[in-house]
């Protein structure tokens, strides 16, 4: 982005309901445009919220720092702190004249260690979501090594620097900007700008700063990670055509020049490893299809792929049974082949799909390669990602007619072996509850997303409660499916988010969360913060059968209500005692 | 209008949003509310960006009004075309390209 867009982009004002977003940058630097820059890229990324930036005084990253504390008490979303080396030592920055001494190196790599050990102690001291930038420029000519030799002190000040940032990653609310992309991004050798750096303290080319300042958005407002991938066989998943070369002659290996297909067949198997799902739309023989399933060579093994659309029917009809089979949304899910033809038929009919050409160059399949992670990448990885594709696989085929009444419910139900285990504690902040709350679109009560600090803060509300229930039953565990969060005054409930996961569907478990609630605050009436999405259909459907009435906002459901419409549950339930 | 003189315009209605496009030709840090040295220093940045050059920091106190500015970019731009030219490499009679 230019600072001139950048501008452009600002000039434009938030709605007037929008909410701030307040983000606390902590540098040694004057960031100038760069915060005009960032603040441009959030607003993109954030077009509902007022993007706040607040920084601190030139040349005091210290002070800046533990600015971030105070800020932080008063209402932050997020911190940044970016490094970058005049903060460790003055004598690494072109603004201030020292001595570059032998003795003064052993003081700097001294200074290191101290910056170190601050640094990870004023960091761990915040809650927020923080990211961390190391420096990103280069040092000056200080050592007295030739430039083409690392020189020792040198590397250990690397390392020192490099270990704190390595533990301060492990902690769940702290992101680290990756050094490897951003080398890709914006090349070393044209991100230091010295007349600028001179002139204002701005240490920064433009161009680096246009970098910098969208890999940051992306860290502090994460994409949503997409659900399932969709892949062709031919000339995607291997080299050959199947029906016309025979199985023996299709590869995917370094000898027959095809090992761009053993590297994809990788990149499936590690991503269904992670949770996602992953599904094939093939025009094929379905016969030859599962043959060659059978090869004991695949890299991406038969049992990680659910469904297998092999026929000769349009693509497109192959994606909307997948997307049936599934429960999820095109917008979800990425569609791979190897013919821009397909992909078109594809595309037209599922318009949110991101279709992805496999390439036949290499160079081409390595970009592909890190476009595919990039979509798919998550900050965690939890259960629930590794029962997905099993619970998809077990699903009761019945349960979907019966649900259409075709047969009986209830004793399907009953003979389920239900289980559901709540937990009421709003205490222990479970990762796997914010992530259905940011990604559940079909029940969700109203599409309200939270950032970090704003689902921590409304939990620590002294009104807030909470509810988190798993499920299992004899066909398998579904996890953790199912967040409802409230406020609670006297013998009134008021439900402000409400989500469960599509596969956690027609087993009643809305209806026993419900039920848990009334009984549980002892409450007379249940007051629903909802607002119709284009996609809460399924919520909207739910709770008109309640209500007897289509739902609006701020409708209230009694407990004689409750009870009257709602069907038998047969689960047993279970409360986790500490979350 | 010269092309220079509407992308400048254009830098100007960015840096300076309450600013009537009408008005900028005249503008000066007199005249302009808000025009500062940290709104110099992003017009600064902004020049170098949509004009592809370089600016040369001690010629700054040239940047005091929207005509100076201009002329200064003509300048620059006009030196980059000429050294754009010597630049070019020399054809040799005989020697096919």
């Amino acid at each position: 982005m230019k600072l001139l867009d950048a501008l452009e982009i600002l000039r434009e004002p938030p709605p007037p309901s929008a909410l701030p977003f307040r983000i606390g940058l902590a540098c040694g630097f004057n960031p100038l445009h760069f915060e005009t820059l960032v603040r441009a890229e959030m607003r993109l990324s954030m077009p509902d919220r007022r993007i706040e930036i607040d920084i601190g005084p030139y040349g005091d990253f210290w002070g800046n720092l533990a600015r971030l504390e105070d800020l932080e008490k008063q209402g932050l979303d997020s911190a940044v702190v970016l490094i970058e080396w005049p903060d460790v030592d003055l004598r690494l920055g072109m603004r201030h004249v020292g001595t570059w001494t032998l003795a003064a190196l052993a003081e700097i790599v001294e200074h290191g260690n101290t910056f170190a050990t601050k640094l990870k102690s004023a960091v761990e001291r915040l809650s927020v979501p923080v990211i961390i930038v190391a420096p990103t420029l280069p040092m000056p000519p200080i050592w007295f090594t030739p430039g083409w030799q690392a020189s020792t002190f040198e590397l250990e000040i690397r390392t020192t620097l490099a270990g704190a940032i390595a533990q301060l990653a492990q902690r769940p609310n702290i992101r680290i900007l990756n050094a490897d992309r951003l080398d890709r991004l914006s090349p070393p050798s044209n991100r230091f700008d010295a007349e600028w750096e001179l002139l204002a303290g701005f240490p920064y080319k433009q161009s680096h700063a246009a970098v910098l300042a969208e890999m940051l958005t992306l860290l502090i407002q994460r994409p949503l990670p997409k659900k399932g991938l969709i892949t062709d066989l031919d000339g995607t998943l291997w080299r050959g055509i199947l029906g016309d070369d025979g199985i023996d002659n299709i590869s995917w290996d370094l000898d027959h020049r095809s090992h761009i297909h053993a590297l994809y067949q990788q990149m499936l198997h590690a991503l269904s490893e992670q949770g996602v799902l992953i599904g094939v739309a093939s025009k094929n023989d379905p016969a030859l299809v599962e043959e060659i399933f059978q090869r004991r060579d695949l890299i991406l093994p038969r049992t990680a792929i659910f469904p297998v659309e092999a026929h000769w029917q349009a693509k497109s009809d192959s994606v909307a049974r997948i997307l049936k089979t599934w429960h999820i949304a095109a917008e979800a899910v990425v569609f791979v082949d190897d013919s821009r033809l397909e992909l078109a038929e594809v595309s037209s009919a599922h318009p949110g799909i991101h279709c992805i050409q496999f390439p036949s160059k290499a160079d081409s399949v390595v970009q592909v390669l890190h476009e595919i992670r990039d979509l798919f990448a998550k900050g965690f990885t939890s259960e629930e990602d590794r029962l997905r594709l099993e619970s998809i696989r077990r699903s009761p085929a019945a349960l979907d007619s019966l649900n259409r009444g075709e047969g009986d419910i209830d004793h399907f139900l009953e003979l389920a072996e239900a289980e559901l285990l709540i937990t009421f504690n709003k205490e222990s902040v479970d990762a796997r509850a914010f992530e259905l709350i940011n990604k559940t679109n079909q029940f969700n009560l109203n599409g309200a997303r939270h950032t970090e600090s704003s689902w921590h803060s409304y939990l620590r509300r002294s009104d807030t409660v909470f509810l988190l229930a798993a499920y299992k039953d004899k066909y398998g565990p579904l996890g953790k499916i199912a967040v409802v969060a409230g406020r609670h005054a006297d013998k009134k409930l008021v439900i402000d988010i409400w989500v469960m996961s599509c596969r956690a569907f027609a087993r009643r478990i809305e209806h026993k969360c419900l039920e848990e609630l009334f009984a549980r605050y002892a409450a007379e009436e249940i007051e629903f913060n909802y607002a119709p999405t284009d996609r809460n259909g399924p919520l909207t459907e739910f709770l008109a059968f309640l209500l007897g009435a289509a739902p609006r906002p701020g409708c209230c459901l009694s407990r004689d209500q409750f009870e009257a419409r709602s069907p038998r549950t047969f689960h047993r339930v279970l409360e986790a005692v500490n979350g | 209008m010269d092309e220079t003189k509407e992308l400048l315009i254009k830098c100007f209605s960015a840096v300076f949003p309450q600013l009537r496009t009408e008005d900028i030709p005249q503008a000066t840090p007199e005249s302009v509310k808000g025009w500062d040295s940290v709104a110099t220093v992003t017009l600064l940045a902004m020049l170098e960006q949509e004009f592809s050059i370089e600016v040369d920091f001690t010629a700054v106190e040239e940047f005091g009004s929207f005509p100076s500015i201009l002329a200064y970019i003509q300048r620059q731009k006009g030196a980059s075309a000429v050294s754009r030219e010597f630049a070019k490499p020399l054809r040799v009679p005989g020697n096919s390209e």
